[in-house]
């Protein structure tokens, strides 16, 4: 029998090792094969196994040879020979020879990988799984050992069958969670197998739970020392967050039962010991990312989410991890910039949208007295001081959730900015705990003036988390005014804003000097100001006011949006500016009210270049990828060393790149801000149709001036009327003017775009929504009938075990028919026996008999009965099920096909009759 | 947190008895009168009290579905009380009984505490079980017994407490090794440790010690 299989295999085994003839590899594990499945000698056999092993490990054609023919063999051990305990160790050292990648120096990556397809192989093997699972009930610590290793390398290369597999079997989580408090060795191998098992498989992670995975979980990473320990924390707290990432029943759970002590506790720094090696900066972002996601509260489709959410953040205020936040992001210099970035974020978590942490993290002081200070001004201080631009970006994200529909908040920060007098803001920055917030950002805001862009476009930004929505605010800073440097002895004191604007100027210029080395660095500054101030001119005229104070902000403004050196997204932020001026302009001075910047975006740029601004900084790659953002990076034991040193986004990767925009923007250009400047867009253009179609107010037609007033003398009439058609001569030279702008600028277009380029923009959207809308419908429908299929394909598995059971009955039942006509046969004889021994005997004995006849037949004509009705009834069922299934696209007949071979062995001896 | 036990609850039976009403009623107080499918299990927990003790029940209430049979059948073993839910208004989900438990003995431990729960008790004019047949089936199976209501909130509260109350004293008549976590008993603050003293459960480690 065996041999025959293996015969099969063969064939298979020539196509995948490329040659026709069996090579020598599969002669040799054949031969081996054939003395483990039929040696005599048990110690043949185990010699058998061990050389098989030994060369399944060692070279891919012996594992390609293994896989085509072992895995049976291999199973058939497991299955039959549990009490041989060297065999089974032999075997499932082989299987994981066989499952083991080996490195070929030469093997290119389009290879086979044995190992890989051996696993493949194996996972497809039947019932091969509960098989393992029940090896690890042995007492044998190897069989235990090498079953975990054979699972996790199953479970790395074929995740799905084993998952669905696993919950398929009863127990079968249960004896894996089990190993967790097995001896060390195991105990880590099952951690490794439990963290691929959870990995997005919702119901494993919640049975996973059910058995105390948290116990157990805080359990081991206490004794091995919390954030002391070794890569078995590690690997616990990725466990753990498998089992909490997006998975909000088992939050709850967490929270309610076990608690978060045990989690806080492993944030703690003990002792003085400031030495971070890298495993337990690890193991620390791990912790950080376990908050993370009990912050985010479960998966964005889960609608207790929020709930879910706010439970979270006050259970974990209460155990207090604000402290350990600011210890571990912004009080220890010594912490590892990773970790002080990962735990800037979780206060920024933790305070957005939630105004009690907000309240709490802004009464907090840090450091000891006298050296104490508002945690809100260390944090400042890190944001401007820190060489880290990720550092730079949590920091900034932090005042970014503390700002947020937080107008109190907003209010606090902004009273604290009054300019102090030139002198003293030669003390840069020193450790001077005893300044004010607003001093320390007035200060650095202006530091553009000493060439410090980069720190005054850091204050900028936060400055333009505290404008925000907030108009108090916007007028409040727009009333700061910075002294001039002494040197420059002509200055007289100027608006903040008009400095913000003329740093922004320096960028430009810097840039254009420097040439395109620094592009990217200058880029992110420029756009951090120009957010700012699009920030701040929105929907607030008295920015828009003091913004176009200075005449030539308007014409520096116009040449940067058509500044092809520029970067999409610059030209666009800058095209934003300018349509704010539009639309929030209250002027009336015709030198800078709507109309006049209108007229100088139609002559200076054409309206049709303007709106093409907007247009592609919509596509530009920064805007699209803000939009599908948040997509957090799970923190694997792969993924994490790479995490640990955070350093400045590749430099390399950014210098051949002239024309795109600094990494960093994508962190700074949240959704909101994409949202306002699309809001913004639309507001825009509508404002500027409006301001075309409404004349002036130079004229006002007031029909009755027209007519002579009485006691008007003719010649001052006439006078009047000519100073009136003056005015109108003059106006309508003006919309002349304007006029022949738009027609040049339609006729530019007309000539530089495409006829389909043109109809383009407007008509392409609205087809790209309707397809996407008819996409997103018809993957609904998808889902729809995939449920569906999903049903009926339940349905079907139901009735055919119903059929199997009725055939089963059916069974039961002709057996019962049969021994009764046995029994019928029996008591006839026996009859018979009697009648004849009753004759000799008993000569009244012909009566009895008879008399026993009847009864006999009256019995069993009954229970005949009885069994027909039975047998009929079973028949409409079938009867009603096989049209049930047949609707339901069973093959009715091949079903039946099977029945009839082993329940109908009489019927089939008829058929036979009926045949002959 | 601290509690001197926590119990694991599971629920149990037909789709649409209204298990996942009964959690909600007991943990929130709230009914829900639209039929949310569950998928696979969902959790709840609530704290009580016994014999003056702070007891925490840790309850999963499992899809009635016939296709998640295999998911929720893994949580039958490390359960300490399960609630056999029927509808008194369709008398299949009464008729189902007898395989839920005989699912439950198969997979459960034999220690489980079973309580049987006729629930929409509101609904009473469509009645489709009586009181009795519900009596002497708990009666034939060896279960309480309670008809019950998640809508009006009738008898909710009592059905928990009861289970948990009969779990407590078989916990003090000595039925359980409450050191072994496999019964779906874990002892906490001030709760008994089981005869070889509960050396792993959190509270031991914090030295709770009996009052
Ligand atoms: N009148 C009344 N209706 C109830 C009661 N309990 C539940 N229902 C209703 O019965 C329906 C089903 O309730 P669920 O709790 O979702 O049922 P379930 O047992 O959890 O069902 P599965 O999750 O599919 O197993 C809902 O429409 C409920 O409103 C009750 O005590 N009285
Ligand atoms: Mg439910």
């Amino acid at each position: 029998m065996r041999m025959d299989l293996m015969s099969g295999y063969k064939g298979v085994v020539g196509l995948l090792v490329g040659n026709e003839n069996s090579s020598n590899e599969d002669r040799y594990v054949e031969r081996l094969l054939d003395r483990i499945s039929n040696g005599k000698l048990p110690d043949d056999r185990r010699n058998a196994i061990a050389e098989l092993q030994g060369v399944v490990s060692e070279s891919q054609p012996f594992q390609l040879a293994f896989g085509a023919m072992g895995f049976p063999i291999m199973l058939s051990v497991l299955k039959e020979e549990r009490d041989d305990v060297e065999m089974v160790r032999g075997a499932l050292e082989t299987l994981v020879s066989a499952l083991t990648p080996i490195n070929h120096a030469k093997g290119s990556s389009n290879e086979v990988q044995p190992a890989l397809m051996n696993t493949d192989l194996l996972s497809r093997e039947a019932d091969c799984i509960s098989l393992l699972l029940s090896l690890l009930e042995e007492d044998d610590f190897y069989v235990r050992y090498y079953t975990l290793q054979i699972l996790t390398a199953l479970l790395t290369n074929s995740p799905q069958r084993l998952q669905e597999a696993i919950l398929t079997i009863p127990r079968g989580i249960t004896r894996l969670m089990d190993m967790l408090m097995d001896r060390e060795v195991i105990r880590n191998e099952a951690l490794l197998l439990l963290t691929h098992l959870t990995r997005e498989a919702e119901e494993i992670q919640k049975i996973v739970v059910f058995e105390g995975a948290f116990e157990k979980i805080f359990s081991i990473v206490r004794e091995e020392g919390n954030s002391d320990g070794g890569v078995v924390v590690q690997d616990c707290l990725e466990l753990l967050n498998n089992l909490l990432r997006s998975n909000s029943s088992n939050q709850v759970l967490l929270r309610e039962t076990v608690g978060l002590d045990s989690l806080i506790l492993i944030l703690k720094l003990r002792g003085s010991s400031f030495t971070f090696n890298q495993q337990k900066t690890i193991n620390l972002l791990s912790a950080l990312e376990t908050i993370k996601l009990l912050l985010k509260g479960g998966s964005e489709s889960d609608p207790g989410k929020d709930m879910n959410k706010q439970a979270n953040k006050t259970t974990l205020v209460q155990k207090k991890v604000l402290e350990h936040l600011l210890i571990l992001g912004v009080e220890s210099q010594w912490v590892p910039v990773a970790i002080r970035c990962a735990a800037m974020q979780c206060i920024g978590d933790l305070i957005v949208g939630d105004s009690k942490n907000r309240d709490l993290l802004a009464s907090k002081v840090l450091g000891e007295e006298p050296q104490v200070e508002p945690a809100l001004n260390s944090i400042l201080r890190i944001l401007l001081r820190t060489s880290n631009m990720q550092e730079f970006l949590a920091a900034d994200y932090m005042f970014k959730s503390f700002c947020e529909k937080n107008a109190d908040g907003q209010s606090m920060l902004a009273s604290t900015l009054i300019p102090q007098p030139y002198s003293a803001n030669h003390a840069f920055l020193e450790e001077d705990v005893s300044m004010s917030f607003g001093s320390m950002l007035l200060q650095s805001l202006t530091l553009g003036e000493n060439g410090d862009l980069e720190t005054s476009c850091r204050a900028a930004s936060v400055l333009s988390h505290i404008l925000k929505d907030n108009l108090q605010c916007k007028e409040r800073v727009l009333r700061i005014e910075i002294e001039a440097a002494p040197m420059q002895s002509l200055g007289a004191p100027e608006p903040l804003m008009h400095r913000m604007v003329k740093y922004l100027a320096i960028a430009s210029s810097m840039k254009s000097q420097v040439g395109k080395s620094s592009t990217s660095e200058n880029s992110y500054v420029q756009a951090i100001i120009l957010k700012l101030l699009i920030t701040w001119l929105a929907d607030c005229p008295s920015a828009v006011n003091c913004f176009l104070d200075a005449r030539p902000h308007l014409t520096y403004l116009l040449e940067l949006v058509s500044n092809l050196s520029e970067t999409v997204c610059i030209r666009g932020f800058a095209a934003v500016v300018l349509g704010e001026c539009v639309i929030y302009n209250k002027s009336t001075d015709s030198g800078k009210d709507a109309f006049a910047i209108v007229d100088a975006i139609s002559q200076k740029i054409g309206l049709s270049s303007y709106f093409l601004k907007f247009d592609e900084m919509q596509k530009s790659s920064i805007f699209v990828s803000v939009k599908s953002s948040l997509t957090y990076q799970s923190f694997t034991r792969s993924s994490a060393s790479s995490m640990v040193d955070i350093e400045d986004v590749d430099e390399n990767d950014l210098s051949e790149k002239k024309n795109l925009d600094h990494p960093i923007l994508s962190s700074i250009l949240d959704s909101n801000f994409v949202n306002l400047v699309k809001s913004l867009e639309a507001d825009i253009r509508e404002q500027i149709v409006e301001v075309f179609s409404r004349p002036k107010t130079k004229v006002a037609v007031v029909p009755a001036e027209l007519e002579q007033r009485s006691g008007e003398s003719d010649g001052e009439y006439i006078k009047r009327l000519k100073a009136f058609v003056e005015k109108q001569c003059s106006e309508i030279q003006d919309v002349v003017h304007r006029n022949a702008t738009l027609a040049e600028d339609l006729a530019k277009t007309g000539s530089t775009l495409q006829p389909e380029q043109r109809v383009g923009g407007a008509s392409d959207r609205i087809q790209i929504e309707t397809l996407r809308r008819d996409l997103q419908e018809a993957s609904q429908r998808l889902e729809k009938l995939k449920e569906e299929r999903a049903k009926v394909e339940s349905e079907a598995i139901h009735y055919r075990n119903l059929a199997g059971k009725m055939e089963a009955d059916l069974r039961s039942l002709s057996d019962a028919y049969n021994s009764l006509e046995q029994s019928n046969l029996q008591l006839e004889n026996e009859v018979k026996a009697l009648k004849k021994e009753g004759h000799s005997t008993f000569p009244d004995v012909e009566a009895i008999k008879s008399e026993a006849r009847e009864e006999a037949q009256k019995e069993s004509e009954g229970e005949l009965n009885d069994l027909l009705v039975c047998l009929g009834q079973e028949q409409s069922k079938v009867d009603k099920l096989s049209a049930r299934l047949l609707e339901l696209g069973e093959d009715v007949d091949k079903l039946l096909e099977g029945i009839g071979d082993d329940a109908g062995a009489a019927g089939g001896a008829e058929d036979e009759e009926d045949d002959e | 947190m601290s509690y001197a036990y926590l119990f694991k609850y599971i629920i149990i039976g037909d789709t649409g008895v209204g298990k996942s009403c009964l959690l909600l009623q007991f943990t929130d107080k709230r009914f829900q009168p639209v039929h949310d499918l569950t998928i696979g299990v969902e959790f709840g927990a609530r704290m009580i009290t016994i014999d003056n003790k702070p007891i925490k029940l840790q309850i999963w209430d499992t899809a009635g579905q016939e296709s998640f049979r295999s998911i929720t059948r893994s949580y039958y073993r490390g359960a300490a009380g399960a609630l056999l839910v029927y509808d008194i208004t369709r008398r299949e989900t009464f008729n189902h009984l007898a395989s839920w438990l005989e699912d439950a003995r198969q997979h459960a431990n034999a220690n489980m505490t079973i309580m049987l729960i006729g629930n929409k008790c509101d609904l009473a004019h469509r009645r489709a079980v009586s009181t009795e047949e519900g009596e002497q089936f708990a009666k034939e199976h060896g279960l309480i017994f309670m008809e019950a209501s998640a809508k009006t909130a009738q008898n909710v509260e009592e059905a928990f407490i009861k289970t948990a109350a009969t779990i407590y004293k078989k916990i003090q008549d000595g039925v359980f090794d409450v050191s072994n976590e496999s019964y779906g008993i874990k002892v906490g603050y001030g709760g008994i440790p089981g005869p070889s003293g509960g050396r792993d459960g959190p509270s031991a480690a914090a030295g709770g010690c009996c009052s």
